[in-house]
């Protein structure tokens, strides 16, 4: 197989399985419970790439990453409840406005290192929670927002589930697409160096701080446009879903898969989110069970399922780009474009 | 389509803080009186000393180890449960329910350190100890312990509130000058103090408390003066939950609500009181949880009770902007 034809070939398997062979199956089944969990699954697939970029890559353990998914979601909400906006305002505005929160937090935060940095993010996180529980005129406190109109692209009603996932799974690989352009080219390589050493890095001529807090406002970004997914596809938010649990459950997903691997990110949300759904027949021990696989996962792989090494690798290979030295300088081969 | 989301995975309970609704019943716009200032000083005292009683169990940990064990709140809860059912068992007095909680919770820390941190340090010079890898796995097997455990006691008892025999209620009014306060403040106070000075005696005085203070200002060279840093980590593990426990189980007693999710907001204020002395210095933790206490009871004062946590942020914020080393950090033993 040609260099040229394998990043093709995969780029076109996976929009095969997420677009045609997934909903097929779900339409077979055609149960709108399980056309909420596929859209669930992909939000969090979403959810950990964002905090793959700024955990894994750059290196910032972020314990607050719910806050974002949730500033994104209440802003879809509120925009289409209070303002009756469509989901084509909606989607980016949740972005911007999450992005918008993410830079005001790094701002102050961004010259903090490790743990320090990682409990202001969790202060913040909590903070920010708060406000959704408790800023009643606004949020509704926790009774939450029912989100039942706004799932409408050019005037087409997309609120039907097998509509909603696909306009869940498109935003999703749009974004992944995005991710994984940022943290495996060279601008990934500038994060990655952030993670090793920051010193080292700006003695190299590298902005460091600029790029943190860019690092941090993408992820933020990402986060909000799935915290907008959430609104639209669930039809009701309320704080609970945006608490420090989840933060918790996201940093979970990325460990388990792998810090710094973006294909381990993707894989460890849906591990993490399907292994409940499978397990119900188990009943009250389901969480139990993921307890436990987050326990083991850690003891006994602790690069994660698929380690940033072999990630680096996998996608170099399958998705091409680097190394190929067609085209550019001689000195140039080395590396990422 | 509405209804509960699959998302609430590690959600049990909804913890909208019955922790303060008790220090806040009159409201922001009551004309304040004095006595009623020192009425919510008491309150916060108390409230202090189980943040106080929480944080140590943290600082001892992280200064020994360096990591954060995210399953501190779960031994809180594990101690208001192992009270409640004595209690409800042979009903005894509360001072050996107290001593059954700490002989528990001492249990639980040294089983959560054989199990969530022990195969973690799988070298022991002091940078693998101390590195960062070995921070981000304990982090996350400390969590997984913690959900594993509150999922069990739900299991166990169920997720609502438990009821706690009234009579068994630390709630009966004591008479000072123009306040008047409930037994549970004096008790809390009384066994926290008792606690935090035992705590001061055995790190200054004995032998375990020593190698501690060791351990955790250098491993290795504890390690070389023959220190035995495994069991010293046990001890710390054993010291903290202690204290842990006691705490769960008198705030159980002092608010009547016991619940498998109770652990989780006293466990990240007293992350913050750790945080705020400074990471690993145990009278900075002390003075801070008591600050964070004070501040939150007096914050109920001219704000609604729900937005006090927000105080205990707002100082975490501050204190990692303006004072990146704690307000206790750098001047002090680091135990």
């Amino acid at each position: 197989m040609s260099d040229r034809l394998r990043p093709l070939l995969v780029v076109a398997a996976v929009l095969v399985l997420v677009l045609g062979v997934v909903p097929a199956v779900l339409g077979a089944f055609d149960r709108s419970y399980l056309y909420q969990v596929a859209n669930l699954a992909l939000i969090f697939v979403l959810l950990a790439a964002s905090m793959h970029l700024v955990t894994g890559v750059a290196g910032l353990l972020q314990l607050g990453h719910a806050a974002f998914y949730g500033v994104g979601a209440y802003t879809a909400a509120l925009l289409t409840t209070e303002a009756g906006l469509s989901f084509g305002w909606t989607l980016p505005l949740a972005g911007l406005g999450a992005a918008f929160v993410a830079v005001l937090v790094a701002l102050p935060t961004m010259r903090l290192v490790s743990i320090y940095f990682a409990v202001a993010t969790l202060g913040i996180g909590q903070m920010l929670y708060l406000v959704m529980l408790n800023w009643v005129p606004v949020t509704k406190g926790p009774n939450g927002i029912l989100v039942t109109s706004g799932l409408t692209l050019f005037g087409y009603d997309l609120s039907r589930p097998a509509s909603a996932y696909f306009v869940v799974a498109v935003v999703t690989l749009a974004s992944l697409w995005v991710i994984h352009r940022l943290s495996h080219s060279y601008y990934g390589n500038a994060l990655r160096s952030l993670r090793e050493d920051d010193q080292c890095a700006d003695a190299m001529g590298l902005d460091t701080v600029r790029l943190k807090i860019e690092s941090f406002a993408v992820s933020g970004f990402f986060a909000g446009i799935a915290g907008a997914l959430w609104a639209h596809t669930a039809g009701y938010i309320s704080p609970a879903d945006f608490s420090f649990p989840q933060s918790i459950l996201i940093l979970a997903m990325v460990v388990v898969g792998g810090l710094g691997s973006l294909p381990g990110a993707v894989i460890g949300a849906l591990v993490l989110i399907l292994l409940p759904e499978v397990l119900r027949p188990v009943g009250d021990f389901r969480n139990i069970i993921v307890g436990g696989v987050l326990f083991f996962s850690i003891l006994l792989m602790p690069k994660g399922i698929i380690g940033e090494v072999s990630a680096l690798d996998l996608v170099r290979r399958q998705l091409g780009g680097a190394w190929r030295g067609e085209g550019t300088k001689a000195g140039s081969e080395v590396g990422w474009r | 389509m509405a209804g509960t989301s699959p998302a609430m995975t590690l959600e049990s309970v909804d913890l909208e803080d019955d922790w303060h609704e008790f220090s806040g019943f009159f409201g922001p716009n009551l004309p304040v009186a004095m006595d009623y200032y020192l009425q919510q000083l008491a309150i916060g005292l108390s409230l202090g000393m189980v943040y106080a009683l929480m944080a140590i169990g943290f600082t001892l940990i992280f200064g020994v180890l360096n990591v954060v064990n995210f399953a501190h709140g779960e031994v809180y809860t594990i101690g208001a449960f192992t009270g409640l059912v004595v209690i409800s068992a042979f009903a005894p007095p509360l001072i050996v329910v107290l001593l059954l909680v700490v002989a528990v919770g001492a249990l639980a820390g040294v089983g959560l350190e054989r199990i969530a941190f022990k195969p973690f340090r799988r070298f022991s010079d002091e940078a693998s100890l101390k590195s960062r890898a070995m921070r981000e796995a304990t982090l996350m097997s400390s969590l997984a312990v913690s959900i594993v455990v509150r999922e069990a006691v739900e299991i166990g008892f169920g997720s609502q509130f438990q009821t706690v025999p009234l009579d068994r209620l630390l709630n009966s009014p004591i008479s000072l000058g123009p306040i008047t306060i409930v037994s549970g403040d004096v008790i809390i106070f009384v066994v926290a103090a008792l606690m935090l000075g035992g705590l001061q005696y055995v790190l200054k005085r004995t032998n375990v408390g020593l190698s501690i203070r060791a351990v955790s200002s250098n491993p290795l060279g504890a390690k070389y003066v023959g220190i035995n840093t495994d069991r010293t980590i046990i001890w710390t593990f054993a010291v903290g939950s202690m204290m842990g426990a006691a705490a769960g189980i008198l705030v159980g007693l002092y608010y009547g609500a016991i619940f498998p999710s109770m652990g989780f907001i006293p466990g990240i204020k007293a992350f913050v009181a750790m945080v705020m002395g400074g990471l690993s210095s145990i009278p900075g933790a002390v003075i801070c949880a008591l600050i964070l206490g004070f501040s939150e009871s007096i914050a109920t004062i001219f704000v609604p009770s729900v937005w006090a946590d927000m105080v205990a942020y707002g100082f975490l914020i501050v204190t990692l902007i303006f004072f990146p080393r704690g307000i206790f950090g750098g001047a002090r033993d680091r135990v």
